[in-house]
């Protein structure tokens, strides 16, 4: 009985209707990130913080590649990962990570606060004036995504201070809201980084990796159809190995997908609370 | 090195030790509030009113550890203008509300004597609501992508109960006068040998990969305090002596903290490192 209704409100999440994203007239937007242009130069990076506004990440040196920035996180939208592969391959791989803008997002589910919404542009964007500062959405996101805004306090010796809400990139609402497109694709000079129709998109990213198959075996797309476990992306991508190379998820899911049989397990766990209570109130 | 240069693919929480505190202490309240209508029927009244305080404290004491981990407390009553069912923090913010309304109200009650019977209506709102309240953090933990939570998703449920058992049990050990407290101790003793079980479980579901950030580490460590009180509580009340009865709820209390913050600091680790991850996704669908 109580697993029906489970399922019931559980659908109104896995089974949001993705076609509907994005209102009539604008449709859904998102970026289609071909790594196979992407020459590491990072004006993704530097365009994205310097319209939203964001602190830069510090002279931290990590040691492990050209890459200094690291992952995404509340206050990098946009992060290129440096992949050196120093053998046979002799080549390096350079990706432009971003916010994927799930179909079935696991931070817009969990959001206790409704500070994370689906946009009219079927983004998933982050209201800074209503989150609380939970963190829930950061252990829901499979890729890594959010963590808490941090703002500069002082530039010269590069002081942050945590904002106290959650970021992510927003696909530029603002911008989009004006008409203009992302501030990462407008920057990105070797048109790696496509912002457009997702519809469109994807159709551009099914034939672009047929194109380049020949040079690149191992060449394969990441969320750009609706047949993985987040239903596909907002962004795409066409990668040039395995995703966890790239420090991706191999197979990104939902949490919230499996939510019915997890309350299911809890009801259990609450009737077995009655019975042992009773077994404990019968007189010895 | 796995995936890329060895970082974590999904970010462990930024939670603070108030989390896996919020669990233990609304865990207790929640069963605390049970275990009280079971004593009211059996007219233990002395045992009955501890535990109706007790619930009404550990809500309290929950509901502060919540709100202190929130990174704007300010804005907490946010979490009250949507009803999200596919949220569990939303689902367990009303359960919550439910919850402390009513343990208060009858723990009002039960201090100054006022509107008795309404105060034992509340009682038994909150004793029902009780199960629910010392469960639902299990699922607000399935519900995520840390590996060590997820993949351990339907049998934490049951270690969150066995541990709400065990320490709700503890409380009436600890606090109710002496002739009353055979209920509590035999609930104290059914939840630490759950709490056994749970873990068996725990670990079968999470198989032996996904497993290990509970046997490694701090988690690994808090886990093997957590199963040293809890067993050095439940032997100190398996006889009904009136000697250890105190010492062995205090024992219990501390297993329950612990093991909450073993499952934390579990989930934190197996975020850190990116093998979990790639593991489960690699043979998962």
């Amino acid at each position: 009985m109580s697993g029906l209704v489970i399922d019931l409100l559980a659908q109104t999440s896995a089974q949001a209707q993705a076609a509907t994203y994005g209102s009539a007239e604008r449709g859904r937007k998102g970026f289609f990130t071909d790594t196979t242009l992407c020459i590491g130069c990072k004006a993704c990076e530097v365009a994205c913080k310097e319209w939203n506004e964001l602190p830069q990440d510090g002279y931290r040196f990590t040691g492990m590649s050209y890459d200094n920035t690291g992952e995404l996180s509340g206050s990098t939208w946009r992060h290129v990962a440096f992949v050196e592969q120093m053998d046979e391959r002799n080549r390096w791989l350079m990706e432009s990570d971003v916010c994927k803008h799930c179909t079935h997002a696991g931070c817009l589910d969990v959001c206790p606060t409704g500070a994370i919404v689906r946009s009219e542009f079927g983004t998933v964007v982050i209201q800074d004036d209503v989150c609380n500062g939970c963190g829930y959405c950061v252990v829901a996101c499979p890729f890594g995504v959010i963590s808490e805004r941090v703002d500069e306090v002082s530039p010269q010796l590069g002081e942050t201070r945590g904002r106290g809400t959650m970021g992510k990139c927003t696909l530029c609402y603002d911008r989009l809201k004006a008409g203009d497109e992302p501030a990462c694709a407008k920057a990105c000079p070797t048109a790696s980084i496509q912002y457009g129709d997702v519809e469109e998109l994807r159709e551009r990213a099914k034939s672009r990796v047929e194109t380049v198959r020949g040079h690149f075996p191992d060449a394969r797309l990441y969320l750009a159809d609706g047949n993985d476990g987040i239903g596909g992306g907002g962004s795409m991508f066409l990668l040039l190995d395995r995703p966890d190379v790239y420090g991706l998820p191999p197979n990104p899911f939902v949490a919230t997908e499996r939510l019915p049989e997890m309350w299911r397990a809890a009801a259990l766990a609450a009737v077995a609370i009655v019975g042992a209570v009773l077994v404990a109130s019968v007189k010895s | 090195m796995t995936g890329y240069y060895g970082r974590p693919i999904v970010k462990p929480p930024e939670w603070t030790a108030l989390i896996p505190a919020y669990f233990w202490a609304g865990g207790l309240a929640g069963t605390c509030a049970t275990l009280a209508l079971a004593a009211r029927a059996r007219k233990r009244h002395g045992l009955a009113r501890t535990l109706v305080l007790g619930a009404a404290a550990g809500c309290a004491a929950s509901a502060l550890c919540l709100i202190g981990d929130l990174k704007k407390p300010q804005r907490f009553a946010n979490m009250l203008r949507v009803f999200k069912p596919t949220s569990p923090m939303s689902v367990g913010t009303y359960i919550f509300s439910a919850f402390g309304a009513a343990s208060t109200a009858a723990a009002i009650s039960e201090i100054t004597g006022v509107a008795r019977p309404a105060g034992r209506v509340a009682e038994t709102v909150a004793g029902a609501i009780g199960p629910f309240m010392s469960v639902y953090t299990s699922v607000l933990l399935g519900d995520t992508v840390m590996p060590a939570w997820h993949y351990g998703r339907k049998a934490l449920p049951l270690l969150f109960a066995a541990t709400s058992a065990s320490t709700a049990g503890a409380v009436g050990l600890c606090f109710a006068p002496a002739e009353e407290r055979g209920l509590a101790r035999r609930l104290a003793l059914i939840g630490s040998i759950a709490v056994r079980v749970a873990l068996e479980r725990l670990h079968r579901e999470l198989g032996d990969v996904q497993g290990e950030p509970y046997r490694r580490g701090l988690a690994g460590a808090l886990a093997r305090l957590a199963a040293g009180y809890n067993i050095a509580g439940a032997l100190l009340i398996a006889r009904n002596s009136e000697a250890t009865a105190r010492g062995g709820g205090v024992f219990l209390l501390a297993g329950g903290l612990a093991e909450r913050f073993a499952v934390f600091h579990a989930g934190k680790q197996s975020a850190k490192d990116p093998k979990y991850v790639i593991a489960a996704q690699s043979y998962e669908r």
